[in-house]
Order: structure tokens, then C-alpha cells, then sequence
């Protein structure tokens, strides 16, 4: 009768498949394992990343949702939130108290409450706004910070990469 | 515990010996905490078995006497207590624990509590909670409630196994946790002014009541215990002046279910010589 991580994951997909936000695909990569997912985030509109489609992974620790999801870009990216090898550091894949990057006190963090779902709607609002505290990857958080047109110019390379167009 | 064959996690080695520019620190820190907490997971069960009380009087030294004449006060009224594993969850786990004991004692008040919790649900949703994952939490509580009602879970050993599944057992603390922090939101008019100013409760909340492992202070255990209408007595031992413990009790004037002790940083549970069996 322990809760079960399974039972859950399923109900999350539903929950997605069902009613799916914008700008997201995610569900297994196997149905016959729930514990790693792939999702489709769309580049947020009216920012620097907009209509490109990235590719991400998606692993579920095995007491999910006690523990949260890890999440690792499989493509290319250039963000101060994204290490260069794609994984992703926002606060809401922590739980408080783990605190690598020193986020701000308001800043929405892990609980068994929140989902898959808002996850995913937090980094689409992170490629919105990078937040430039917490530097993942310092090339681009100092690109972002001091050469905003160099840094738009590669979001777009990654764009149309991202969309097999050529550069 | 040292050395460099631990391939697997070469990135996340904990801070050794000096200065390396190829290993993240912030990591390493966060490993060294993980391996902190998983040696007292190794060393301290979720929630222990009953000892004898006097056992306390060995763990201070003998010439430190606020603590032995605090604890031989303590041992005139208690004798026995169950320890709680210190990861955070050691108030709400513990209480938990305590309560369910006592809910096996107690058909009316087992119904009574099934009724509040059912209810409960309703309120976190309506506080903008996401309704699937407020329910996944809610059913698993639900199914052990109901487990003490079918009898499935009737004795000490049975709860003890419960308790001591680390799914099962944290998915209850969760639940006791949105509980709290679902009244805490429904009353924050008054309970806000116990917060740091600039502090919105649904912040405090979503930071120190509904992550696991983020220890209680006294907001949490009124908060709990007005929610459910479920008196707790808590004994403080610590080193402040007097030769008694510290008693409160939450509510304030309650008729106690259950009884804690709380030693700087930790709750265990406490049996009174009354209940001797």
C-alpha cells in the first residue's frame, strides 16, 4: 500500500495527455518503463528562443515524488541555467536545503506537491528569463549579462538547429 | 570511506583534502550531506522500538546535573520512549506514529479523524492546491487510516512496519505536512503575524512545512494539532536553568493524546507510567 511512484507517473501522464500545456510534449520514452521520460519543450514566443523545439530527458528517482525528477537537455543549449553537458538547474528540482547555487529564499522549490507539469512550465518561464544568479554554464551567463546581441544571435543558431533548418 | 576507487561518482566526491578546480564544490557538499544522512538512515530506523526511559541518564555525564535532574524528574512521570530517526521529519513522524498507536485504542476517535481527514482534501484544493497529486497523497493516507479501521494494522509491530517503510512512511508525513500547511493558509490572518515581516505564508509554507526533511518549529505543531483537534504534550530538555523539564501544551489547556520529548533539534516519543502494560 506504500505510494506508489508507478501509479503515480501514470496519472501524471494522463494528466498531460488529457490536458496538455501549451508549448509541452512529455510521456515515457517506453511505456514499459515510466521512470524516464522524453519531453518536447517549445521556445517560449516573444523571446530569443522562440519556435525552436528541444528535445529533454526526463529520469524519476524510484520514491518519486518524494524525490524530485532530474532533467538534462538532450540537445544543444546555451543558457546560464542549463550546464553545457544539458542539465537543467532550476529551483524547483531541489528540495530546500539543497542549495547549490544559493537561489533566491522566494524561489519555488521541490515538494511532493508539485508535478511533472510544473516542471516543465518552470523552464519554459526559465528560457524566458534566465535567472542570472545561478550560473550553470558562466559563458552564458556573462554573455547574457554583458553581450545580449551575441547571446540572442546563438539562441537563434540553436533555434533553427533545432528545427533541422540549415544555419 | 575515502579513496579514489569510488569511480561512480568521481564528480561528486565530498570535499577532500584541499583545493580542485575539476570537482564542483556545490556538489560535493550536497554529496557530503547525502552520505551524512544516509549513515544516520543506516544507524536509526524510521521509528524505533520502546526503550526504558533511564537510559537518558547514560548519555549525559554524571557531573552535568541540569540533565540528570531534569531526567529523573522526567522518570517520575514517563518511563519509557521510542526514538524517532533525525532527518527533519522527526515531529510530524513521531506525532504520527503516537497518534496511530493511540487511534488503535480508539473506534470513535479513528472515525473522527477519518471524517477530518476526508474533509481535508477539499480545503487544499480549494487553498489551489493541484487536485491529482493533493489526491495521490490523500489516498495513500486514507488507505492506512483505513487499515487501522479494517484491523489490518491492529498492534505495535504491524504500525512499527508500517512506519518504517520509507514510502509508505513518508508519503504520511507528506500528508500531515499539506495538512498543516493547508491551515496555516486557511488561518493566516492570525498566524502571520508569527512570521519574519516580508514573509507571505503560502511562501513560508511551500518552503517549511511542505518539503520533507524541513524541520518544525512551534507554528507547525499548533497549526497540527488545531487543524485536527489532537492534543500533544511536549517535554523540553535542554539546559536552561531548573531542575524540571519545560512542559507545553499544544493547544494550549488540551487533554494530550500523545506526549513528546523534545531534546535541542529532536522529538522522540514519550510513554507515561500509566500506560504500562
Amino acid at each position: 500500500m506504500a505510494g506508489s511512484p508507478l501509479r503515480r507517473l501514470m496519472a501524471e501522464y494522463k494528466q498531460l495527455t488529457l490536458n496538455p500545456p501549451e508549448g509541452i510534449i512529455a510521456g515515457p520514452i517506453d511505456e514499459e518503463n515510466f521512470f524516464e521520460w522524453e519531453a518536447l519543450i517549445t521556445g517560449p514566443e516573444g523571446t530569443c528562443f522562440e519556435g525552436g523545439v528541444f528535445p529533454a530527458r526526463l529520469v524519476f528517482p524510484p520514491d518519486y515524488p518524494l524525490s524530485p525528477p532530474k532533467m538534462q537537455f538532450t540537445c544543444e543549449m546555451f543558457h546560464p541555467n542549463i550546464y553545457p553537458d544539458g542539465r537543467v538547474c532550476i529551483s524547483i528540482l531541489h528540495a530546500p536545503g539543497d542549495d547549490p547555487m544559493g537561489y533566491e529564499s522566494s524561489a519555488e522549490r521541490w515538494s511532493p506537491v508539485q508535478s511533472v507539469e510544473k516542471v516543465l512550465l518552470s523552464v519554459i518561464s526559465m528560457l524566458a528569463e534566465p535567472n542570472e544568479e545561478s550560473g550553470a554554464n558562466v559563458d552564458a551567463a556573462k554573455m547574457w549579462r554583458e553581450d545580449r546581441n551575441q547571446f540572442y544571435a546563438i539562441a537563434d543558431k540553436l533555434v533553427r538547429k533545432s528545427l533541422n533548418i540549415p544555419v | 570511506m575515502e579513496g579514489p576507487s569510488n569511480a561512480e561518482s568521481s564528480s561528486k566526491d565530498p570535499v577532500k583534502d584541499g583545493w580542485n578546480p575539476d570537482i564542483n564544490q556545490d556538489e560535493a557538499i550536497i554529496a557530503q550531506q547525502r552520505q551524512i544522512e544516509k549513515d544516520i538512515a543506516d544507524s536509526i530506523k524510521l521509528v524505533g522500538d520502546k526503550m526504558d526511559l533511564s537510559f537518558l541518564l547514560s548519555e549525559y555525564p554524571d557531573e552535568d546535573d541540569v540533565y540528570k535532574n531534569k531526567i529523573k524528574s522526567l522518570l517520575k512521570k514517563y518511563h519509557l520512549l521510542r526514538r524517532t530517526r533525525p532527518d527533519g521529519n522527526c515531529f510530524f513522524r513521531g506525532f504520527t506514529f503516537a497518534y496511530f498507536e493511540y487511534l488503535i485504542t480508539d473506534a470513535q476517535e479513528l472515525d473522527r479523524f477519518i471524517d477530518v481527514s476526508n474533509k481535508i482534501k477539499d480545503d487544499l484544493i480549494a487553498l489551489g492546491f493541484p487536485s491529482f497529486t493533493i489526491e495521490d497523497i490523500h489516498e495513500n493516507f486514507m488507505n492506512a487510516l483505513n487499515s487501522l479501521k479494517t484491523k489490518e494494522v491492529s498492534n505495535e509491530e504491524q504500525l512499527l512496519n508500517l512506519f518504517n517503510e520509507q514510502g509508505t512512511s513518508d508519503y504520511l508525513v507528506v500528508f500531515m505536512r499539506l495538512l498543516t500547511s493547508g491551515y496555516l493558509q486557511k488561518n493566516q490572518e492570525f498566524y502571520s503575524s508569527f512570521l519574519d515581516s516580508g514573509l507571505t505564508m503560502k511562501n513560508f509554507c511551500s518552503h517549511e512545512v511542505e518539503p520533507l526533511n524541513k524541520e518544525s518549529d512551534h507554528i507547525h505543531i499548533i497549526a497540527l494539532t488545531s487543524a485536527i483537534g489532537v492534543g500533544v504534550c511536549i517535554n523540553y530538555l535542554d539546559r536552561a536553568q531548573g531542575d524540571q523539564v519545560t512542559v507545553h501544551y499544544f493547544p494550549d489547556n488540551c487533554d494530550p493524546k500523545i506526549y513528546l520529548l523534545y531534546r535541542p533539534g529532536h522529538y522522540d516519543i514519550l510513554y507515561l507510567r500509566k500506560d504500562d502494560v
